[in-house]
């Protein structure tokens, strides 16, 4: 219900990016971008080679602040915020070049990602005290469903580094949604993945949907991007170039031009 | 039951060994287990050098020192002083100073122990210059002295003990695996919602802290600290404890601390020689066991096991 704007009974964008620019030094990554994504869809981003989609990611994420421009997450403007504030927000991200903690097991993978939904502090820790092993035990249960909803839990104990890497992508996303994102930014998840592990990313990314969750994709499989989005927007070269649904977009004629050339 | 075990070898050491010169070279182990272990919190798990941790070791020396021999104060007073004071001036540090990475924190804090030094040294008028400090009150215990070697050693064991169980329940938690994942991926760790900059400054803090313990038991069992034993040297020997003991592992704190104490000892032998050897005990230490002593030794028990489980399962 809360998703619901009282008087019109629409569903209210979950994010929103109004005019957002970033420039790094002469070069214009983000210019004058603006869409909306809708609660409890699958949203992606598409586009060739820096059309500045990672960087879109990264002014949402807080790892860049634009140079202009706002990013309205569930009502509130959340530009120029640090990144850790903005992942206990409920905003959880995946990496281009997969970024597990090497040094830990999958399932402190997943730990570190419900880092924000816990509260013991260095005193809380040397204290003990029981609430702090209560939440420490709920917080490995949380931590063992999730790695069975990507289906990782009979490797729960092993070095993350020492899983095969299509394994690596699926740990990262349940990582991610160790902390209960209600928005999950997804830079292109299924890169080096072979075909059954991309159709078995495909139906997972459904099933995260279902249960709620907004994802915003950067992707290149477009099999992959058609077949789940409810939504698609076209960057190119910074600029947005198109937006809408797959079948929209498909048939759009700047996107045909941007994507396979003029001559066709 | 790890605790208890070690409770009981420092209490069958305390009571089994007479000899003055061995418990005192004990004592000092246990001093330089705590400089490792806050060292190895910093360093073995957060990921962040510091190159001038001795001037935490000398703050918290000098501290309890001039508040027992200039004012009189007794030690058991100035030892909250001593730790209070070092968290706020490590705090003011880490502030700016965590910003850099890498060899820039190393050169960083290198400044910062040469600051140090250079006010432990130049500051004459109160830390006594380059002739030092003499005639600090050893401890006691309502009105029991602890002169005797024996009980000093159980006091400083003691702080270890403490501090071994501080340190593991740390890298158990929520907060040990936000340093693992800072030292691992600092980018990832600030995006699955860790306060990187504050865990920083915190564990920062955390090893100041030991380090002045350690220089408060330290100052209290010789009586007498001069500069010398807080200069530049003091910290890279330091750091060498935490890597040939094991980075981020609590027990190599232990093993590099009693390594690097003990093999002077050992090598008196080689008179002249002595420094190359041990120079080059290092080298093959870091050579065969990269990742220290702790780390390396287990690796090696585990393949011998397996090796030994595979040769019983198919003769």
């Amino acid at each position: 219900m809360s998703d619901l704007d009282h008087d019109t009974g629409i569903a209210m964008p979950i994010l929103e990016v109004r005019g957002v620019s970033k420039s790094f030094g002469g070069l214009q990554a983000l210019f004058d971008i603006s869409f909306e994504v809708l609660p409890a869809t699958i949203h992606a981003v598409i586009g060739p080679n820096g059309a500045g989609k990672t960087t879109l990611f990264n002014a949402v994420t807080g790892v860049y602040v634009p140079d202009a421009g706002e990013i309205v997450y569930d009502g509130e403007a959340i530009q120029g915020r640090k990144p850790h504030a903005i992942a206990a927000k409920g905003i959880m991200r995946t990496f281009q070049n997969v970024e597990l903690f090497g040094s830990m097991s999958v399932l402190e993978n997943v730990l570190v990602g419900r880092h924000s939904r816990m509260r013991c502090g260095f005193w809380g820790a040397i204290g003990r005290l029981p609430w702090v092993r209560r939440e420490e035990r709920e917080a490995r249960d949380r931590a063992m469903e999730l790695l069975q909803f990507v289906g990782l839990e009979q490797v729960a104990g092993q070095p993350s580094t020492d899983l095969p890497f299509g394994w690596q992508r699926f740990l990262e996303i349940a990582r991610a949604m160790g902390a209960e994102p209600r928005l999950m930014l997804l830079d292109e998840p299924a890169s080096g993945l072979n075909p059954v592990e991309t159709q078995r990313l495909g139906d997972l990314l459904l099933k995260i949907r279902d249960r709620g969750i907004t994802l915003l994709l950067v992707e290149h499989d477009m099999s992959l991007t058609m077949g789940i989005s409810d939504r698609i927007l076209v960057l190119h070269q910074g600029r947005r170039l198109a937006e809408g649904t797959p079948r929209e977009v498909q048939s759009n004629e700047a996107v045909i031009a941007a994507y396979l050339g003029k001559e066709r | 039951m790890k605790f208890l075990l070690f409770a009981g070898a420092i209490l069958v050491g305390g009571v089994l060994v007479k000899n003055p010169y061995h418990l005192q070279l004990l004592t000092f182990i246990g001093i330089y287990t705590l400089l490792a272990l806050g060292l190895n919190m910093l360093m073995g798990y957060a990921g962040q050098i510091s190159l001038g941790h001795a001037a935490f070791f000398g703050l918290g020396a000098y501290t309890t020192a001039v508040l027992t021999v200039h004012y009189g104060w007794s030690p058991w007073m100035s030892l909250p002083v001593a730790l209070l004071l070092t968290a706020c001036v490590s705090f003011l540090v880490a502030l700016p100073m965590l910003k850099l990475h890498g060899f820039y924190l190393g050169m960083g804090t290198l400044g910062f122990g040469m600051i140090g030094y250079i006010l432990f040294r130049g500051w004459a008028r109160v830390t006594g210059g380059d002739s030092g400090l003499v005639g600090i009150p050893p401890l006691s215990v309502g009105s029991m002295e602890l002169t005797s070697k024996t009980a000093y050693y159980f006091l400083v064991w003691f702080c270890v003990t403490v501090g071994f169980i501080v340190c593991e329940r740390i890298v158990g938690s929520r907060m040990g695996r936000a340093l693992r994942a800072i030292h691992d991926s600092e980018q990832a760790a600030g995006a699955m919602g860790v306060d990187t900059s504050r865990i920083k400054v915190n564990v920062f803090v955390l090893s100041a802290v030991f380090s002045a313990l350690a220089g408060f038991l330290y100052a209290h069992m010789v009586t007498f600290i001069s500069p010398s034993s807080f200069d530049f040297l003091v910290s890279v020997r330091m750091v060498t404890m935490v890597v040939i003991g094991g980075m981020a592992s609590i027990w190599g704190s232990l093993l590099g601390a009693s390594l690097l104490t003990l093999l002077p000892e050992w090598l008196h032998v080689f008179v002249d020689y002595e420094m190359m050897v041990y120079g080059l005990v290092l080298m093959v230490v870091m050579i065969f066991l990269p990742q220290g002593l702790t780390r390396g030794l287990m690796d090696a028990y585990e393949r011998s096991r397996s090796r030994y489980r595979n040769r019983h399962a198919n003769p």
